[in-house]
């Protein structure tokens, strides 16, 4: 037999060919509006589903962006800090969830690391995607604002278009950041950690843009909204928001020497960034996408060491709790999820922590002096807060990739969801509603340790069960059991938007019946509807039986 | 065609692949068999340019693996045992895309889907209607299997390529695979269907722990171990052989 080497395959030459650029960029956004998986779908049904949501969000932070009129008076920097930190704080979120899936996914090793493509050409061409949305996204944001640089007090003409390029830079900078920080965690710490703090350095990412999307809007209007670089403000210039909003303010605005240096530092940063990203880190990649495709065998816990959730499920009184064995298991992999699986943390704790965030801002603003209405309204507000952290995790954990894993609940001797649905609550309500109402109770008791407000945190810890079974209603919220692409699904927000007024509802109720000497008598109604609402949500849950699964 | 010299992988202190050496000719289906871990799919990832190896060389058509890495993945064809896909492309935007990775035109890649549709037996509408999150095992096989073919690549390796396909569909593909060598193709055949291995290879490499420990033609192998059959052969090599007893204390652990 012949062993010379053969040449390259013979492919027509008289045919226009798309480029492995062109190829892969249109693969990457396909897959992005899509979503990575559809079991059972067809493609009239199913491929539009992530791109209509798309274009639902995008509506969205078009309303949000709103916000930005009321800064028609205000000079350019100041309308600007505003977009760029609001805008920072969007794509941050966005790019830190979007990223790990889009750069580092475990299953495209298999299908197009044996393909002839360049690492760069595969980096890029994700990049691409990454900071196109990216830029649908703050544009959506940014459409108010781009108004308002114009026709407001100190706008012009020029401002759409500067603000267009600053915004566009700002894109790129987010990507190249997290970029950047992926690469320099595989270089310096290995593949064996690499998606451990993927998933941290996601979390805490995502965390932190949910908090400073709270917090700055607060210490702007604190500050009258009025922003400016200068001595006594120097620290602006360590905010890279401040960097871009320089850009429009030396272009389109007053033109001061300070917005000049900030415009050099966002152009500065933004090579610096893509060049290292990029270009230096580049040949990295493919490195990571080997290493995230070998099967590394992991490293084995002592022999007969139990985990420590284990070790808890065996004491009382989570024994007494969980006494029903499929309870217990639901419970055990809920916790699973929660500590372990990237996807789960990513999608949970970032859309708990406004929830956490929020209620503890408006406690805080409470505390001044000559606020007492308001510290009391606050308190009851928090603890009515603390039953949606349950409700929003318990909807959001239904969400999952191994969702597909979750028919094996079906397959097993049990007559419905119930079980399952009782001990991932009861996971939810142990490590995060718990933990909360301590924290709540610990920061209430310091602040002022002689008050008897502090039974105004009552009314919400008694509602907080009931709120718990709400995404369960039905045997619905069944965990890790539906597609992620699904996750963001309009008819859940407009449960959370009914639940938020309830809660608030429930805290007027409160601080009404505290006010006029009639809080017992209300704690005892609330004790009484809220046991039987309770009553009756679990028994109709009992009741559910497993729908054929289509 | 295919030549290996002390190719080796190690994964921290682990040694997954240790120091093997073999050639393969053009034209020849070689069955690549070893216990689960042996080291086979980590092999094959290598020689496909998915993972470094650690030491060691390979060639493919005369590309080195190292300094020729685009030229080799040109010339190879690979079915991943995972048989992943995108599963919100459709199966024609699939073996499209997949085509365009290897430079082939559109109208050039649709005749060639075509004839493998209807190799394959699988419907048009099936594949330009149903995202491949919703195909069967077997028909997602078949899809992965044409694009492996697509760009008729002068070497090919099957990572179990019959897992998920049907009697007929299995058939077939072994059909497919002897006139492929037949016209001058090497196929590295991984599977733990030995019997098919046995029927369809002219050469059996088995590896374990990482090492070649035998290397022939199967019916003089199995007529130099006077075992009867590959699958005798292959349990004897690779400490299969107290399989019947383990059997035994697993059925006792439920009787108790």
């Amino acid at each position: 037999m012949s062993t010379s080497a053969p040449a390259s395959p013979p492919v027509p030459s008289d045919e226009r060919v798309p480029s492995t650029e062109k190829t892969l960029r249109r693969l990457f956004l396909t897959l992005f509006l899509r979503g990575r998986s559809s079991r059972g779908l067809k493609k009239q049904t199913a491929p539009k589903s992530v791109g209509r949501k798309l274009g639902l969000t995008l509506g969205l932070y078009a309303l949000v962006g709103l916000s930005a009129l009321a800064f028609l008076k205000q000079s350019i920097f100041a309308l600007t800090v505003y977009l760029h930190a609001m805008t920072f704080v969007f794509l941050g979120m966005f790019v830190a969830s979007s990223a790990g899936e889009v750069l580092f996914n475990n299953q495209e090793a298999d299908i197009l690391l044996h393909r002839p493509i360049s690492p760069r050409a595969l980096l890029w061409a994700k990049v691409r995607v990454l900071v196109e949305v990216s830029l649908w996204l703050a544009c959506a944001f940014n459409l108010a604002g781009f108004f308002t640089g114009a026709a407001g007090s100190h706008g012009n003409w020029r401002f759409p278009f500067v603000h267009i390029v600053s915004t566009a830079l700002e894109a790129l900078f987010c990507t190249g950041c997290v970029v950047m920080i992926y690469q320099l965690c595989l270089r310096w710490f290995g593949r064996e950690r690499l998606e451990g703090l993927m998933t941290t350095a996601q979390v805490v990412i995502s965390i932190a843009a949910v908090l400073s999307g709270q917090l700055l809007p607060q210490l702007i209007f604190r500050a009258n909204r009025v922003v400016s670089f200068g001595e006594k403000t120097w620290w602006i210039a360590l905010l890279p928001p401040a960097w871009f909003a320089g850009f429009d303010d030396a272009l389109s605005g007053s033109a001061a020497r300070s917005s000049w240096l900030l415009a050099a530092l966002a152009l500065i940063a933004t090579t610096m960034v893509l060049w290292i990203a990029f270009g230096k880190l580049a040949r990295d990649y493919e490195t990571g996408l080997q290493k995230l495709s070998e099967s590394v065998p992991t490293r084995a816990h002592k022999k007969g060491r139990r985990r420590w959730i284990e070790v808890l499920v065996d004491l009382p009184p989570l024994r007494w709790w969980l006494r029903d064995s499929v309870a217990r298991a639901s419970f055990l992999l809920t916790t699973a999820y929660l500590a372990r699986d990237r996807d789960v943390k990513l999608r949970v704790y970032p859309a708990v922590a406004p929830f956490a965030v929020l209620p503890i801002i408006f406690m805080a603003r409470g505390f001044g002096p000559g606020s007492s209405g308001t510290r009391e309204f606050g308190i009851a507000f928090v603890s009515a807060f603390l039953g949606l952290i349950p409700m929003l995790a318990l909807s959001t954990l239904q969400y999952s990739q191994q969702w597909q894993a979750s028919d094996i609940f079906h397959a097993a001797p049990i007559p419905g969801p119930a079980a399952l649905c009782h001990g991932a609550r009861r996971a939810m309500l142990c490590f995060l509603a718990l933990p909360g109402a301590v924290i709540m109770a610990l920061i209430v008791w310091l602040s002022d340790r002689h008050s008897p407000q502090v039974l105004m945190l009552l009314p919400g810890l008694i509602a907080v069960p009931v709120y718990a079974l709400v995404p369960n209603l039905g045997g619905q919220g069944l965990p890790l059991s539906l597609p992620a692409e699904e996750a963001k699904s309009a008819g859940r927000g407009l449960t959370m938007m009914v639940a938020m007024f309830s809660s608030m509802a429930l805290s007027g109720l409160a601080l009404l019946a505290w006010s006029t000497g009639w809080f017992q008598w209300f704690l005892l109604i609330e004790t009484i509807v809220a046991v039987s609402l309770y009553m009756i949500m679990r028994r109709s849950l009992a009741n559910v039986r497993w729908a054929t699964l289509e | 065609m295919v030549s290996l010299d002390h190719l080796t992988k190690r994964f921290g202190n682990q040694t997954a692949v240790d120091a093997i050496s073999f050639e393969i000719p053009a034209g020849q289906i070689v069955g690549f068999l070893g216990p689960n871990g042996a080291g086979k799919s980590t092999t094959l990832k290598m020689l496909t340019g998915m993972i470094e190896p650690t030491s060691g060389t390979a060639s493919i058509c005369g590309f080195d693996l190292k300094r020729d890495l685009m030229e080799v993945k040109r010339r190879v064809g690979f079915v991943p045992e995972s048989g992943a896909v995108f599963e919100s492309l459709t199966g024609l935007e699939y073996l499209i895309m997949v085509a365009a990775l290897y430079g082939i035109p559109q109208n050039a890649a649709r005749q060639r889907i075509g004839q493998f549709i209807a190799f394959f037996d699988l419907g048009f509408d099936t594949l330009t209607e149903k995202l491949l999150g919703a195909y069967s095992k077997g028909m997602r096989r078949k899809v992965v299997i044409t694009a492996a073919l697509l760009h008729n690549p002068p070497v090919v390796f099957f990572d179990e390529p019959l897992d998920g396909l049907d009697a007929n569909a299995a058939v077939g593909f072994k059909a497919l695979i002897q006139t492929l060598a037949r016209e001058g193709k090497t196929i590295v055949y991984s599977s733990h269907i030995l019997d098919v291995v046995e029927r369809v290879c002219h050469r059996v490499i088995i590896i374990d722990k990482g090492s070649v420990i035998l290397d022939g033609k199967p019916d003089e192998l199995v007529a130099a171990h006077n075992s009867g059959t590959l699958e005798k052969l292959f349990t004897q090599l690779t400490g299969g052989a107290e399989l019947e007893r383990r059997a035994e204390d697993f059925a006792k652990t439920f009787r108790a």
